[in-house]
């Protein structure tokens, strides 16, 4: 049952990092690979906000999104000054490089990763309440990203991914929308790495690599980017489906390349077969 | 009254000069054309006046303030709208939705203020679109409100077009190519509207090579060839001008339109 509990879990946080993601990449049409290290960033701060300095997990939980945000912005305030196609650039190297920070700092664990985290929730019922914060801070997720993308703003950002020149033209600030988006999306990774942080209460720097980045990429194309619903269903089945290969029992070495085939054939057949995923967007007259 | 002045602008790519010294103004008004070949660099004076492109030198001054150095989309919002000679409609959006991007105070731009002051932004929002739903219907588009662009005529789209920068409300209006590919109905409408423009107090620029648009419209107009201003005046004393006959029609006198 706990293994259940567990699948529970990762789809809820996925739910987030997809949703989150297609925020950045699917509406805003900014090309950045460093999700899985704001998560990996809010996690390890909010980890160590509990253990080393006493904050409730609850604040320890805010302060890790609230680092993500900010780090968002240092990131994409100087690379997005430039061209949007910089920040590519400068997102691969700060996925990169963090990670190795990370595996250098001995305060946080290192390379051997941080354990010993203390979990929200605790008792019989520990796996439910859990269940019940993710889902419930899921929705949140989605909604806030739904709400961020309709009405008045999101007709701005569509209009922006449309033809930025001219939209600057008219009086819009491109920069601040891209800053304000690229920060909403970081900081819902940052809010789901949070909570995996204190649900599994290990942390491991070589998680949050770049083939994490493609995962929820893969995520985001089958369930159809620029949908508020697609990333949901990208995460739900591509959480899912791993979890119901291992049931054939293949040896480990062969599991893992068997994972990345299925991952990266995904792609490869969505792009070709359905490229508006499996919830396509409402189509306009 | 001035309202748009180039002091000595000048702009280079590479070697190539694309604005040679210019000096220009744009009066409250009055409709000022701007003749040339293709290549003369007069979608360029629009791109610098807008802020596409900054100057290598020289000053842009929108009444008493320096423009030269502030980014695209703080001069729209100092009062300098402008069309575009490929149009560039929103394709996702529809006209309505065009429209609605163009005010200068856009309701809830910081997504902030949109959370912490719902009211304002309502009623900011409720005022764009009143507006945007008058523009639509005097120039007789309210009926393809809720379509998306390219299902429009070619003709409508440019007026869409024109619609968007007049959500504007500046002091300015820069018009390139306004009557290119257009015809009938729409080209009376065009005129109508860029006349009341200008009838209203806006200093209006236009790019066209339709000459007797030119002519009907504009009380002054200048005439650029390679990056330069060549020639400036009433339109009769330009179009009489043998040097942008022969600058224009290479050599052998006014040839047709």
């Amino acid at each position: 049952m706990e293994y259940i509990y567990t699948i529970l879990i990762l789809i809820g946080l996925y739910v987030i990092m997809a949703s989150s993601f297609n925020l950045i990449i699917g509406f805003g049409g900014l090309i950045s690979i460093a999700h899985p290290i704001f998560f990996a960033l809010s996690a390890y701060v909010s980890a160590l906000a509990n253990m080393h300095f006493g904050a409730p997990i609850p604040l320890a939980i805010v302060l890790g999104t609230l680092f993500a945000v900010v780090m968002s912005v240092m990131l994409s305030l100087p690379s997005l000054r430039v061209s949007g196609d910089y920040l590519l650039i400068a997102s691969i190297g700060f996925q990169l490089g963090f990670v190795e920070v990370i595996k250098n700092v001995d305060f946080a664990g290192g390379a051997g990763g941080l354990g010993n985290i203390e979990s929200m929730y605790s008792g019989p019922h520990r796996s439910l309440a859990w269940i019940v914060t993710v889902f419930a801070l899921a929705a949140v997720a989605v909604v806030l990203v739904h709400r961020v993308t309709s009405g008045e703003y999101g007709r701005a950002i569509r209009a922006m991914r449309d033809d930025e020149e001219c939209f600057s033209s008219l009086g819009r600030n491109a920069m601040a929308i891209k800053i304000t988006i690229f920060a909403i999306g970081s900081g819902l990774a940052g809010l789901a790495g949070a909570l995996y942080a204190h649900y599994f209460q290990f942390l491991s720097p070589d998680q949050f690599g770049i083939i994490q980045s493609g995962l929820i990429l893969t995520m985001v194309v089958v369930g159809g980017m620029g949908s508020t619903w697609g990333p949901v269903v990208g995460a739900l089945l591509l959480t899912a489906l791993p979890q119901a290969i291992t049931f054939l029992n293949l040896p480990p070495s062969i599991m893992a390349p068997v994972q990345g085939m299925l991952y990266n054939g995904l792609v490869l057949l969505f792009l070709y077969v359905r490229p508006a995923g499996l919830v396509a967007k409402r189509a306009r007259q | 009254m001035t309202v748009v002045r180039l002091e000595s602008v000048c702009k280079s790519f590479g070697g190539i000069v694309v604005a040679d010294d210019i000096d220009l103004e744009l009066r409250a008004g009055e409709i000022l054309g701007l003749i040339g070949p293709n290549g003369a660099g007069k979608t360029t004076l629009f791109n610098l006046i807008c802020g596409i492109h900054r100057p290598d030198s020289g000053e842009i001054w929108l009444r008493d303030r320096r423009l030269s150095r502030l980014p695209v989309y703080r001069r729209a919002r100092a009062g300098i709208a402008r069309t575009w000679q490929h149009i560039r409609l929103f394709p996702t959006l529809s006209v309505l939705e065009n429209l609605l991007i163009g005010p200068r105070d856009y309701p809830a731009e910081a997504l902030l203020s949109r959370l912490l002051r719902p009211g304002q932004r309502r009623a900011s929002a409720e005022a764009a679109r009143a507006r945007a739903e008058a523009i639509l219907s005097r120039i007789g588009l309210s009926e393809a409100r809720d379509k998306i662009p390219g299902a429009l005529p070619f003709g409508q789209q440019k007026l869409v077009g024109l619609a968007r920068t007049l959500m504007n409300d500046g002091d300015a209006l820069l018009l390139d190519e306004p009557m290119a590919g257009v015809e009938g109905q729409v080209y009376e409408t065009i005129k109508q509207v860029v006349r009341d423009e200008a009838a209203a107090g806006r200093a209006v620029c236009v790019v066209e090579h339709n000459v007797s648009f030119i002519r009907d419209l504009c009380t002054r107009a200048v005439f650029m060839f390679n990056g330069r201003i060549r020639q400036s005046g009433t339109v009769e004393q330009l179009l009489a001008s043998e040097q942008l006959a022969e600058l224009y029609f290479g050599g052998g006198g006014p040839g047709g339109s």
